[in-house]
């Protein structure tokens, strides 16, 4: 395996960070979380996952597509791209995957989406691969690895006074370049995995849509939007149009599009009132299924990664894992 | 800069109010002229296709698009005031500039349903997509076989395209039948729920195709009543309505089971509705 | 006799006698978790549990399940059991007074409480050690109850060390202070998971989500955040009883009791009245009665 030593790797992310964006799991008053980072001195080493994904690398939270400036009945429109380079490091498989999954719809799936696609093109992933799966883990059930090289540029894996690195793509190979490694025998550790969870077959689903299951796990549900927010891969957005500061006497506007989920209550209310997804279990049944059947039929890929986040973060334990488990038992 | 060469499914194309009708109460008739190249994106929109249209400062909304391009150039749609962005378009007035992005969606199998009797089933503002329908076969009349229109609203003055009716009634082999929920003084059509009505004119099914657009609710009970008229799911087409934000299959947000109402609709015949996981109700 | 058997007897009489369609209590859900239970068998009582991980408020699913407007026929109001510890008991004061439901239409099932595990409904409790809020809390008997299990032990707390807290953030300047809280808002991600969860937060269009933005942009950017968190704690002070699940289920590790609790000290001084002790409004809201113009 090819090594670089910890002071190199510090090295090279302390220039990495002088030329592009340097994003890498930093502790946000006392919470780890993907950041641009100044320096690798930020960088924390040492964890599961950062609470959030990188979705929000390229799906912001908040987005600007648009500029819109008025002058009475005249309207100019600026499409506002994103620009600069960012570097990714730490990414975990998980999230990595998540990334995949948001490209089969993103970039995959006529039309393009501009916004996203570019941010994706001007962004490369450096992995950490995990030694060990979370508490609750469980990437390996859903056809992931916490050492799966697959979907980042470059992979990095702890070992004995450094870390084995792995050119994956073209883009990882141009990213290492300069970057002094080391032969060393052997390989990088195997990383401890969990007890596996069963993963229903995606036609298991619609048999059980009007299950009674759905509403009596979804009475504790608050329809809040952790579980979507912290997802790698929900992708839900809304869309307005909002005030800038005028401008030389003309109105100016930005559309922007911000992250949405379809556990809240008027989601999909329609105008005129009219609301089909009303209850909780409705909408919690949506998200699942969404998950698991939806997504995959509409665009052909799983669109859970096992990253855990959902689990950890849910107020009253809507656990999906849970639901996989009650799926596969009901259609045994 | 602008990107309006359709290169960003999120940028819409700009275009001129030059129609801005009261039809109703609360119901105007907007028509628009697509500027900078929009008039080529939209040489061939078919019926039922929709498409956004901005309201800039209030944000943008889907609209069946209410006309034929076999008509002209400019797009028509009839927006009800409902909420934000509908407001802001119910504010504006002739010259004024709005978006559109589209044409979005299916539409209705125009070339299929040639030869046959169309029964056209419109409820309120639901009656907007159907418009090019009617105005294909009544462009294209040879083409199609007999056309009943039955239109419906809650009150006479809440009917829309009121004045297109002679035209539509004086048309060979087509009849209209009206009805409201609550008359007014001087009303002299059939009073009384539109699948009231629907019973009443009770169209044959030999060679028919059904279309029906209007509230989850009526569509819902209009397919029971072409069902008990003997028309098969094949034969019953109609259009969706969802909550949308993008209309390219992005945002998520229109799905009903595994289908986008965006991509996979939003005309669905009754057979594809039936197996829709999902209720739109 | 065990919290857990008699809570249990206590549903299972309530739901035979057909006293109440529901009993909102806590069971052992997956990984060991305890979670919100609705039990409506009698022959389910056995997944209620008590446990110093219960530390959910469970008033907040009260008003969904008594509000008449779920178009279901009303020839008698629903009446439902609702298990709760002191702090949750003052929610239901505070509810009775907004005149959400009628007092008999909730049977309190109300707990004496020894204090929730830090870390409680997440699986990391840690044995021994309290949440913050037990630490601070004074009054171990529910303040409103049909059914009392338990008995408090004897807490001495002075009102100084229940706000004890709070002297840092009222050492700071003002230009720190507002540092300190832009800081935290700016990691806020609008899941809305501490309106969600609060009682106190009931109203069916949030002021702070409107489709116009009328109040509030759609942005997930600070100026939106601190107006969310602001207005809220505004909107919440006089009515706030310190449940403190608001900075539980946070995501983010946002200190936002402490923002509520400034605010109901505020109240406290200028008002002397704490919210949810007995079910009355808060001095700070006005009530236009019937008779006024």
């Amino acid at each position: 395996m090819k090594v670089v030593s910890r002071d190199g790797l510090a090295a090279w992310l302390d220039s990495l960070a002088q030329q592009k964006t340097l994003v890498a799991p930093r502790d946000v008053d006392g919470v780890l979380l993907y950041r641009p980072v100044a320096s690798s001195a930020e960088i924390v080493w040492d964890y599961t996952r950062p609470v959030l994904s990188i979705k929000e690398a390229f799906f912001p939270a908040t987005e600007r597509l648009l500029v819109i400036e008025k002058n009475q009945q005249r309207v100019e429109l600026q499409e506002t791209l994103p620009e600069g380079e960012q570097v990714i490091v730490g990414v975990r498989p998980c999230d990595a995957r998540g990334v995949k999954a948001l490209d089969t719809l993103f970039i995959e799936t006529e039309p393009v989406d501009t916004y996203y696609a570019r941010r994706r093109a001007n962004t490369t992933l450096v992995g950490l691969a995990c030694k060990e799966m979370g508490e609750t883990c469980f990437c390996t059930s859903v056809g992931g690895a916490p050492d799966d090289p697959r979907d980042v540029d470059v992979m990095l894996a702890e070992v004995e006074g450094g870390y084995a690195v792995q050119a994956v793509t073209e883009k990882g190979e141009a990213l290492l370049a300069g970057l002094a490694l080391q032969d060393v025998p052997g390989e990088p550790p195997k990383p401890v995995l969990n007890e596996p969870v069963p993963l229903p077959e995606t036609e298991a689903w619609p048999p059980h849509f009007d299950d009674q299951f759905w509403e009596d796990m979804a009475e504790r549900c608050l329809s809040c939007r952790i579980c979507a927010y912290v997802c790698p891969t929900c992708r839900c957005f809304d869309v307005r149009d909002e005030a800038l500061p005028a401008h030389n006497g003309h109105n100016r506007y930005e559309r922007i599009r911000c992250w949405d989920s379809c556990t809240g209550e008027v989601y999909r209310r329609i105008a005129g009132g009219h609301n089909p997804r009303a209850d909780k279990g409705q909408r919690l049944r949506n998200r699942f299924f969404c998950k698991f059947y939806y997504y995959p039929q509409q665009v052909g890929s799983a669109a859970c990664t096992g990253c855990g986040r959902c689990i950890d973060s849910c107020p009253v334990n809507i656990d999906i894992t849970e639901v996989m488990h009650h799926l596969a038992e009901v259609s045994r | 800069m602008t990107s309006l060469n359709g290169s960003n499914g999120m940028a819409p194309y700009l275009g001129k109010l030059v129609v801005v009708k009261d039809m109703a109460p609360e119901i105007k008739l907007f028509g628009v002229e697509l500027l900078n190249g929009g008039n080529a994106r939209f040489a061939d929109y078919k019926p039922g296709q929709f498409a956004f249209v901005s309201a800039f400062g209030a944000g943008e909304a889907p609209f069946g698009i209410a006309s034929s391009p076999q008509r002209g150039e400019v797009l028509e749609f009839a927006v009800q005031r409902l909420g934000s962005v509908t407001t802001e378009l119910h504010e504006m007035g002739e010259g004024d500039t709005v978006g559109v992005r589209g044409p979005l969606g299916n539409h209705f199998p125009m070339d299929a349903f040639k030869g046959k009797d169309l029964v056209v089933l419109g409820g309120g503002i639901g009656g907007a997509p159907l418009r090019p329908v009617l105005q294909t076969v009544l462009d294209n009349r040879a083409d199609y076989g007999h056309l009943t229109i039955l239109w419906a609203a809650r009150h006479p003055s809440l009917l829309i395209f009121r004045d297109e009716y002679e035209s539509w009634r004086s048309a060979p082999d087509t009849e209209l039948h009206l009805t409201v929920d609550e008359p007014d003084a001087g009303w002299e059509h059939d009073v009384g729920l539109s699948t009231t009505l629907l019973e009443k004119v009770a169209p044959s099914p030999k060679d028919a195709i059904a279309i029906t657009c209007g509230p989850p609710v009526m569509i819902y009970y209009a397919d029971k009543t072409f069902q008990a008229l003997g028309f098969t799911p094949e034969q019953s087409y109609v259009t969706l309505e969802a909550r949308m934000h993008c209309g390219i299959g992005k945002c998520g947000r229109c799905n009903l089971g595994d289908k986008l109402i965006c991509m996979d609709g939003p005309v669905f015949s009754m057979a594809e509705v039936g197996n829709l996981m999902e209720s739109f109700l | 006799m065990p919290y857990t058997t008699q809570i249990q007897d206590k549903a299972r009489e309530l739901l035979a006698g057909d006293q109440v369609s529901c009993v909102i209590g806590y069971e052992v859900g997956s990984r060991g978790r305890t979670r919100p239970a609705f039990i409506y068998d009698p022959d389910d009582v056995e997944r209620l549990v008590w446990n110093q991980n219960c530390t959910h408020n469970l008033t907040t699913y009260l008003q969904d399940k008594l509000r008449p407007d779920r178009g279901q026929s009303e020839e008698e109001p629903r009446r439902v059991a609702v298990v709760v510890k002191p702090c949750d008991s003052r929610a239901i004061n505070v509810m009775l007074a907004e005149n959400h439901f009628a007092r008999e239409q909730v049977h309190v099932i109300g707990v004496a409480c020894d204090g929730i595990l830090e870390g409680a409904g997440f699986g990391k409790a840690t044995e021994g050690v309290l949440q913050a809020r037990c630490e601070r809390c004074s009054e171990r008997t529910p303040v409103v109850y049909d059914t009392l299990i338990g008995e408090a032990p004897e807490v001495e707390t002075s009102d100084e060390a229940a706000f004890a807290d709070l002297a840092d953030l009222e050492a700071m300047t003002p230009s720190e202070r507002a540092e300190f809280w832009l800081s935290q808002f700016d990691r806020c991600i609008r899941c809305y998971a501490c309106r969600q969860v609060c009682p106190m937060c009931s109203c069916p269009t949030c002021l702070f989500e409107r489709d116009d933005s009328l109040w509030v942009g759609m942005r997930i950017e600070l100026n939106e955040k601190r107006t969310f968190h602001l207005g809220r704690a505004y909107h919440l002070a006089g009515r706030c009883v310190g449940c403190d699940e608001c900075e539980r289920v946070c995501p983010m590790d946002i200190p936002i009791s402490l923002l509520n609790r400034k605010l109901a000290k505020e109240i406290e001084v200028q008002f002397a009245y704490r919210a949810g002790e007995e079910p009355v409004p808060s001095p700070i809201i006005t009530i236009l009665s019937g008779e006024e113009g």
